[in-house]
């Protein structure tokens, strides 16, 4: 009966519409959602023995463009890493100050050399002794605290590795179980699009970390890889190991095995190197962070600690000390080992001889540290020879800086500059990395909800709905009209 | 059918992140302009920020050079007053000892005799004096005054002169004392002389002048054997006293050679300090502005930013405004 099949057409047009309606209300209530992926209802028309039968909806699609997803997730990983390396860059350099602040290394080392050249007009001069050691006092200081900035720094990145380590963890096994569900949903013929939100979610959240490849698997199914080949989730979730340490000093290194490296399932991986299977993610960055940039930053202020000491050591310049005594600059009290400059810059203190705070006395700056009784007052011919000493070219004898000829205060000029080229450089790297992220989220973001057009759409499911009860109404009159002719 | 649409967010995205990069612009640029600093003076130099340094190092020190070479000029100065206090010290007794042979009366030479002891005292006490608690003619011993009481300088040349008999036994007893190291030498109570003081970059004022200068121990021996005779040497003997007294004032005449000799040396030191700090007056100005030329902000630029930003601030305000209002569901009531 072709009126019955028209009855039924029309009312597989409505009970349609109104699945459309339902999808479209969704995905304007989730227009601002993040990570939600627009849905449509996909139809096709309903085929009865070879005759239409009306409209028959073929199930929920997602509009998600793969490629676009997965280069994001990279530029997301690019993005945390070059981040991460930029904001411990520009740490060090606010450690070692500003370069036309009164605090920076540089600006300590003029008020000393300032104090010196008043010190040698007027030896006798108490308020001027007293000015170069507290001048000096501060450029002790100043190493002092950047150096313990520099090693907080490695703490802080230590501690976060092991907070993304945790959350790594704790994501893939989230994805194992959601894995799981979506299979059993799958078969049973379910919409499963939000569990396929929630899951891209999770993957965006620890793409931060790690950069992934998504690989999809039959019935809903994915395994993730990291782009340097490390399995993350594959039926099983991959295993990440690391234990955080309490205390970081700059002896302590991954190599001399004070700071852990990560494992997977329990085998451990190189963390830096090209055979890393971790790199490229903010995971990479802060390991970077820990034992290479860091380390290195903190080698450099080190070298010119030991510059400074052995400037201040050189043989003749203080007739007063014995050999093997420590000279103005010590390493924390006693004379330096040129096998142990690590972490030099942090133990760098002044001479005790020269500190009444520590039982010195003032005048030995004048008359040599060696000095045993107060010499002629206006002897400045030392204090001469201190600030000569200071500006003297001289070449780095540590590897630990750019090797070279100059005097002290060029020196300090040249870390400066050197941390803040470092600085820069790596903010630019940052922000081609921000922008390639930001054009790819923009790119997403075209493909998210468009309000005016699901309105255009709901004005379409709102016609065709009518039509359909139109529809249903004629065909209603048309089989009265039959019913009446029998009256 | 080819979706044609355009997601919300990217809009709300575009328009955050422009409004966001626009603030920040407005708020360094009014840091800047406020300040005159830059707000990251690494960009501004492109990383090398060596030039800075330098010119605050330089800075820094020419302070101390200002310091420093006020200290050496007081010094200098000091020793200057001294010097021609001792040259009108002896100026004023000169004639008169010369004269002394014609002395009609021995009554005379005791009293001129009287006046050289005063005037020694006076010497004495012109080369002990002190500037700003420095002693300036101790050397290093800059707590010291260089030289003991006049009377106890005369009573060690008595003891050196004992015995003499004439004039020119007891002058040469006193010229030997003031040359020798165990005499006039012990006598010093200062310490080597000052090592050079820096006054500016890789310059150094030499204020080597102490109460040892041959100047001042030809004046002072003059002053001596005037002095000596009013202590009552070779008593009884009137020719010889006035022989004496005749010797007194030729070697204060000839010591006023090396004063002079002196002073103009210690002119020439006060002559480079002045240079010195006149260079150091100019060369810090010469810093300073070039130090606001690579080091600070020029201000009518950041002003023009400023007011740049704003304008776009402005604008992009106005196009959220019309363009959040720009919807179908407005339209659809």
């Amino acid at each position: 009966m072709s009126i019955t099949s028209a009855l039924s057409g029309a009312l597989s047009g409505l009970s349609v519409t109104s699945r459309q309606a339902e999808l479209l209300s969704s995905n304007v209530a989730n227009a601002t959602t993040p990570g939600y992926v627009r849905r449509e209802l996909g139809l096709r028309a309903a085929m009865l023995g070879g005759t239409g039968q009306g409209v028959e909806a073929t199930g929920v699609t997602r509009n998600l463009d793969r490629h676009l997803l997965s280069e994001r997730r990279l530029a997301l990983a690019g993005d945390g890493d070059r981040s991460l390396r930029s904001t411990l860059l520009k740490r060090v350099e606010d450690s070692f100050g500003s370069p036309d602040s009164a605090g920076s290394l540089a600006a300590r080392l003029a008020a000393f050399d300032q104090a010196l050249v008043e010190g040698a007009s007027r030896p006798e001069s108490r308020a001027r002794q007293q000015a170069i050691l507290s001048t000096a006092q501060s450029l002790t200081a100043g190493f002092a605290s950047a150096t313990d900035d520099i090693q907080q720094a490695r703490i802080n990145a230590d501690r976060q590795i092991a907070s993304e380590v945790g959350k790594l963890n704790a994501t893939l096994t989230q994805l194992q179980t959601l894995n799981i569900e979506l299979r059993s949903f799958s078969g049973a013929g379910r919409d499963v699009s939000a569990l396929l939100d929630e899951r891209q979610r999770l993957v965006d959240s620890i793409s931060a970390i790690v950069p992934v490849r998504e690989v999809a698997r039959d019935l809903n199914q994915i395994a993730l890889f990291t782009t340097g080949g490390a399995t993350l989730l594959e039926g099983s979730p991959a295993v990440f190991g690391f234990t955080a340490v309490n205390t970081i000093t700059p002896e302590t290194t991954l190599a001399a095995g004070g700071l852990s490296g990560i494992t997977i399932n329990g085998s451990p991986f190189a963390t830096a190197g090209p055979s890393s299977p971790i790199l490229g993610g903010t995971l990479g960055a802060l390991f970077a962070v820990r034992d290479e940039l860091a380390t290195k930053t903190q080698g450099k202020l080190d070298a010119v600690a030991r510059d400074l000491i052995e400037r201040f050591s050189s043989a003749g310049l203080d007739p007063t000390l014995t050999p093997g005594s420590p000279s103005l600059f010590t390493d924390a009290g006693a004379v330096f080992n040129p096998l142990y400059e690590v972490g030099l810059a942090g133990r760098l203190t002044l001479n005790a001889a020269a500190d009444p705070a520590q039982g010195g006395a003032l005048f030995r700056l004048r008359d040599g540290l060696g000095a045993l009784a107060e010499g002629p007052p206006g002897n400045g011919t030392l204090l001469t020879a201190l600030r000569s000493t200071l500006n003297l070219a001289a070449p780095l004898s540590s590897i630990g800086f750019t090797a070279g000829t100059r005097n002290f205060a060029a020196l300090m000029g040249d870390l400066h500059s050197d941390s803040s080229a470092l600085r820069l450089s790596a903010e630019a790297d940052q922000s081609f990395a921000a922008t390639r992220l930001t054009a790819l989220t923009d790119l997403e973001a075209e493909n998210g909800i468009d309000t005016d057009q699901e309105m255009q759409a709901l004005l379409v499911i709102e016609k065709n709905y009518a039509a359909n009860a139109k529809v249903i109404q004629t065909v209603e009159n048309m089989i009265d009209l039959l019913l009446r002719l029998g009256a | 059918m080819t979706r044609v649409s355009l997601g919300d967010a990217s809009l709300t995205n575009i328009l955050a992140r422009q409004g966001a990069a626009l603030r920040a612009e407005v708020q360094s640029a009014s840091a800047e302009v406020t300040t005159g600093k830059y707000q990251d003076i690494a960009q501004a130099l492109r990383g090398d920020v060596s030039p800075v340094l330098a010119i605050d190092a330089s800075l820094a020190r020419l302070a101390a050079f200002k310091t420093t070479a006020t200290d050496a000029a007081f010094q200098t100065a000091a020793q200057q007053a001294a010097i021609t206090g001792l040259s009108s010290l002896a100026s004023g007794i000169t004639t008169t000892l010369l004269g002394s042979r014609d002395f009609p009366t021995p009554v005379q030479v005791n009293s001129i005799a009287a006046d050289a002891r005063g005037r020694l005292a006076s010497a004495v006490g012109l080369l002990n004096s002190q500037a700003t608690g420095r002693a300036v003619f101790s050397g290093m011993a800059t707590d010291t005054a260089p030289l003991g009481g006049s009377d106890d300088l005369l009573a060690a040349l008595e003891l050196a002169a004992a015995g003499s008999t004439t004039a020119g036994q007891v002058s040469a007893a006193v010229t030997i004392w003031f040359a020798s190291a165990t005499g006039y030498g012990t006598f010093y109570q200062g310490a080597a002389a000052l090592s050079p003081t820096p006054i500016a970059l890789g310059e150094s004022a030499d204020l080597f002048t102490t109460a040892l200068d041959p100047a001042i121990r030809d004046t002072l021996a003059g002053f001596a054997m005037a002095a000596l005779l009013d202590r009552g040497i070779l008593t009884g003997d009137a020719g010889e006293r006035a022989i004496l007294a005749q010797t007194a004032g030729r070697q204060l005449l000839t010591s006023e050679d090396s004063r002079i000799t002196l002073a103009a040396r210690i002119g020439t030191v006060e002559a480079q300090i002045e240079t010195a700090r006149t260079r150091n007056a100019s060369e810090e100005t010469a810093l300073a502005t070039l130090r606001l030329d690579i080091g600070s902000v020029d201000s009518y630029e950041a002003a023009t930013r400023l007011e740049t930003a704003r304008a776009q601030l402005e604008s992009l305000y106005l196009v959220i405004a019309r363009v959040s209002r720009l919807s179908l569901v407005e339209f659809l009531r």
